[in-house]
C-alpha cells in the first residue's frame, strides 16, 4: 500500500492523493461523510486528470493544476467587509456565505426565508441514508474528474430545501468566498445542493469572489426542480485573477418546471464551468444566457450539456464572449434529444467578439438528435467590431475609442440586460463593462 | 465652404472617383444626380472620411482646412454631416442615448457643457416632432428593425440635433412613400438657411420638387459630366440619363 502510494506520488494525481491523506488525518469525519469522500477519491483515481485530447477538455489545459502543489485551507474566515461588499442589497436577509466551502452561519442571514426553506449542513444531510447512497451511486457514473475531486474533499457544504409552494421574492444569494493561503495556493471544494419543491418559485444568485490571490476553487452545485417549480438564476464570477475556478452545475428539471439563468464571467487565470442539465419530464423549460468579458490572459471555458429526455420540453442557450489581448474563451455545448423526446424545441447561439488578433474564441456546438419531430437550431459566430457601425458612430462625432467602447459594451449588454436583478446588473456594469472602457486606439 | 479639386479616389486598385471638381458656398443647395453605380455614395463617404477609400490625387478643402487630414469624428465635430443611403443597424445601442452622446460630443467640442438626459429629452421631443417620429423610437436600438422610412427620418433627426454646416444627404428620398418624403423634405427645409450648405444626392428628381437646388450636377462613371440649374433635373426626368452618358462616351 505504502509502496503503491510512493509510485503514485510521481504521477499527476499523486499530489492530490497525498493531499487527501492529509485531509483525512486532519479531520475527524463522520462515517457517512467519510464514505462519500472515499468514493470521491476513488472515482478521481480511476478518471485521472484529462490527457491533452480529452473530449471534455478540448480547449482547457489542466496541466498546471495537475502539477501544482496545493495546500488544504482550513477555511472559515474572511473579513466581514468582503461579505458586506458582495452581498447584494436585495439579498441581505437571504444570504448564505461559504468561505472556502465551509458554511458560515454567523456571516449568513436567512431571516427573510423563515418558514420557506430548510437548511441542513453536509454532515447532517448525510445522515439521511437514501440521500447518501444516491450521491455515492452517482459518483460511480461521474465523468468529470474535477467533480470527483470535489466529492473527495467536500466537507462543509449545505443542502437547501425550498418547501413546496414557497414563493420567495427576495433572491437567495449564495456567496462563495475563496481565501488564498500563505505559501502554497489553497484548494477548496465548495458544495451545495438546492432542492426546489413542487410549485415553489425562487430566485437564486451565486457569486464567487476571492479574498486572497492564488487559489483553486472547485465547486459542485446541484439544483433539483420538482414539478411546476421555477428558478431564476444568476451566476456572477468575480474571482481573483490568479485563481483557478472549476465548477460543475447539475440541473434536473421535472414536469413543467422552469430554470432561467444568466452566467456572467469576469474570468481568471483559468475558469471552467461544466453544466449538466436534464429535462426529465414533459413541459420543462431551460433558458441559459451567458456573457464573458476577458482581457489580458484571462480564460473562461464553458462546457454544457443539455439533455432532452422527455417530450415537449424547451431549451434556449445564448452565450456571448468578448475577448481582448491574449484572453481565451471557449464554448463546448451539446444538445442531446433522446428517442422519445418528440416536439423538443432547442436552440443554441454563440456570438464571439474578438478585439485582438492574439485572443482566442473557440466554439464546438453539437446536436445529437434521436427523435424525428423536433425543432433545433444552433449557430456560432466569431467577428470583429463592424467597420460600418464604427464609421457610422464616428460620423456623428464620437471618437473611435468611444465608438468602440459603445459597440463592445452593447454587445455584452444584450445579455447583461436579461439579468432580472437590478443590483446584479449594476455590479456587472462595473465588473464587466468597465473592462471595455479603455483606450482601444 | 467646400472646395473639391480634381479628386481621384477609389478602393484598393479600382478608381471610383475619376476627377471631380465642385465648389459649394454657404447658403447653397447642390443636387448630385446620376445613375446607379456612378460613385455618388462613394463621394459622400469620402467627404465623411471613410477609411476604406483612398484618395490618389486632388484636394478637398473645407473652411480653409485640408479635409482629408481629418478623422471622421473631427469632420463631424467641424460641422459635416452625412445622411446615409443605408443607415446601419446597431443592436444594443439605445437610440436616445446615442443621440445624446452625439449631441454632447458636439457641445463639448464647442466648449459647452454636456446636457443631462432629462434636458436632452426635451430637446429630443421637439426635434422628433419636426420629423413626425413616434416617441417609441427613443427606446429602440439604433435603427434596428426600423422601416426604410423610419431610418431616413432618424437620419434627419440626427441632422436636426447636430445642426451641421455642411450636410450631405445620400438618397434620403429612396424607399420613401409620398408622405414620408414630404415629412423628410420639410424637415430638411427647416434645417437649411443662409449659414449652411447642402449636397443632396438623389437618383430621382421628385425630391427636388420639395427641396429646390441652386445647382444640379450629373455624375456618371466617377465624373461630373454636366452641371446646370434646376432645369437640368427636369430634363433628366423627361429623358433619363442615357442621352447624357451616351453623348459623352
Ligand atoms: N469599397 C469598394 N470597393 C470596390 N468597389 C466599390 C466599393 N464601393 C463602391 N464600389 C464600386 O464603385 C461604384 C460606385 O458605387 P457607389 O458610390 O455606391 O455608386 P452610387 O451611389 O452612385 O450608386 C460601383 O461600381 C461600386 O461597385
Ligand atoms: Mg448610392
Amino acid at each position: 500500500m505504502a509502496g503503491a502510494l510512493t509510485d503514485e506520488v510521481k504521477s499527476a494525481e499523486g499530489g492530490f492523493l497525498q493531499l487527501h491523506k492529509d485531509y483525512l488525518d486532519a479531520n475527524s469525519l463522520s462515517n457517512d461523510l467519510l464514505e462519500f469522500n472515499k468514493a470521491g477519491i476513488e472515482r478521481f483515481e480511476s478518471l485521472k486528470f484529462p490527457h491533452p485530447k480529452h473530449e471534455m477538455f478540448t480547449f482547457v489545459n489542466t496541466r498546471e493544476i495537475a502539477s501544482t502543489e496545493f495546500a488544504l485551507n482550513p477555511g472559515g474566515t474572511c473579513s466581514a467587509d468582503v461579505v458586506k461588499n458582495h452581498v447584494y442589497a436585495c439579498s441581505e436577509q437571504s444570504c448564505l456565505v461559504l468561505v472556502d466551502g465551509v458554511y458560515q452561519p454567523e456571516l449568513s442571514d436567512l431571516s427573510a426565508l423563515a418558514g420557506k426553506v430548510e437548511l441542513a449542513d453536509f454532515e447532517k444531510a448525510f445522515s439521511d441514508e437514501k440521500l447518501k447512497q444516491s450521491l455515492v451511486e452517482s459518483l460511480k457514473k461521474e465523468t468529470d474528474v474535477f467533480s470527483a475531486l470535489n466529492a473527495a474533499f467536500a466537507k462543509q457544504g449545505v443542502f437547501l430545501k425550498v418547501l413546496p409552494k414557497a414563493q420567495i421574492n427576495k433572491p437567495i444569494q449564495v456567496l462563495l468566498v475563496s481565501t488564498g493561503a500563505e505559501g502554497k495556493p489553497a484548494m477548496s471544494a465548495p458544495r451545495f445542493c438546492v432542492h426546489i419543491g413542487k410549485h415553489a418559485e425562487v430566485k437564486i444568485i451565486v457569486k464567487t469572489v476571492g479574498d486572497g490571490n492564488s487559489y483553486f476553487s472547485n465547486t459542485v452545485q446541484d439544483y433539483f426542480l420538482d414539478e411546476n417549480s421555477s428558478v431564476i438564476f444568476s451566476q456572477v464570477q468575480a474571482d481573483s485573477k490568479e485563481s483557478w475556478n472549476f465548477s460543475k452545475t447539475f440541473v434536473r428539471l421535472n414536469q413543467y418546471s422552469r430554470f432561467k439563468s444568466t452566467h456572467a464571467m469576469a474570468g481568471s487565470k483559468l475558469t471552467r464551468n461544466n453544466y449538466q442539465t436534464h429535462l426529465c419530464e414533459p413541459g420543462a423549460e431551460l433558458t441559459m444566457n451567458g456573457v464573458s468579458v476577458l482581457v489580458d490572459k484571462e480564460q473562461v471555458h464553458q462546457y454544457i450539456q443539455v439533455n432532452h429526455h422527455a417530450p415537449n420540453c424547451i431549451s434556449h442557450q445564448y452565450f456571448k464572449n468578448i475577448v481582448n489581448d491574449k484572453s481565451r474563451a471557449s464554448f463546448d455545448g451539446t444538445v442531446v434529444v433522446d428517442p422519445g423526446a418528440q416536439l423538443t424545441q432547442s436552440d443554441q447561439l454563440i456570438n464571439n467578439l474578438m478585439l485582438s488578433d492574439e485572443a482566442h474564441a473557440d466554439g464546438k456546438p453539437n446536436l445529437m438528435i434521436y427523435a424525428d419531430d423536433v425543432k433545433c437550431a444552433h449557430g456560432n459566430t466569431v467577428g470583429q467590431i463592424d467597420d460600418e457601425q464604427l464609421f457610422y458612430l464616428e460620423t456623428r462625432g464620437l471618437s473611435a475609442s468611444v465608438a468602440k467602447t459603445l459597440l463592445t459594451t452593447s454587445f455584452a449588454r444584450s445579455i447583461i440586460d436579461t439579468v432580472e436583478f437590478p443590483e446584479v446588473v449594476e455590479d456587472l456594469k462595473s465588473l464587466l463593462l468597465s473592462k471595455l472602457e479603455r483606450n482601444h486606439a | 465652404m467646400l472646395e473639391i479639386k480634381d479628386l481621384h479616389a477609389g478602393s484598393e486598385d479600382t478608381e471610383i472617383i475619376k476627377g471631380i471638381s465642385l465648389t459649394v458656398n454657404k447658403g447653397e443647395i447642390h443636387a448630385i444626380m446620376g445613375p446607379n453605380g456612378s460613385g455618388k455614395s462613394t463621394l459622400s463617404k469620402i467627404l465623411a472620411g471613410h477609411h476604406e477609400y483612398e484618395v490618389s490625387s486632388g484636394s478637398v478643402t473645407y473652411n480653409g482646412k485640408n479635409l482629408l487630414d481629418l478623422e471622421p469624428e473631427e469632420r463631424a465635430l467641424e460641422g459635416i454631416f452625412l445622411g446615409f443611403q443605408y443607415p446601419v443597424e446597431i443592436p444594443g445601442v439605445n437610440n436616445a442615448e446615442f443621440l445624446r452622446m452625439a449631441y454632447n460630443a458636439k457641445r463639448l467640442h464647442k466648449g459647452e457643457d454636456e446636457v443631462d438626459p432629462l434636458d436632452f429629452d426635451e430637446i429630443l421631443d421637439e426635434k422628433m416632432k419636426m420629423v413626425e417620429m413616434d416617441h417609441k423610437y427613443k427606446a429602440r436600438f439604433l435603427n434596428e428593425g426600423f422601416s426604410g422610412g423610419e431610418k431616413k427620418k432618424n437620419e434627419i433627426l440626427q441632422m436636426a440635433i447636430l445642426e451641421p454646416k455642411l450636410a450631405v444627404l445620400d438618397e434620403t428620398d429612396s424607399g420613401l412613400d409620398i408622405d414620408a418624403l414630404r415629412i423628410v423634405a420639410n424637415g430638411v427645409n427647416n434645417l437649411i438657411n443662409e449659414n449652411n450648405a447642402l449636397i443632396l444626392i438623389t437618383h430621382y428628381q421628385r425630391l427636388l420638387d420639395y427641396i429646390k437646388p441652386d445647382y444640379v450636377h450629373v455624375l456618371s462613371k466617377g465624373k461630373i459630366i454636366k452641371s446646370g440649374d434646376k432645369g437640368l433635373a427636369l430634363e433628366l426626368e423627361a429623358q433619363g440619363y442615357d442621352w447624357l452618358t451616351t453623348t459623352t462616351n
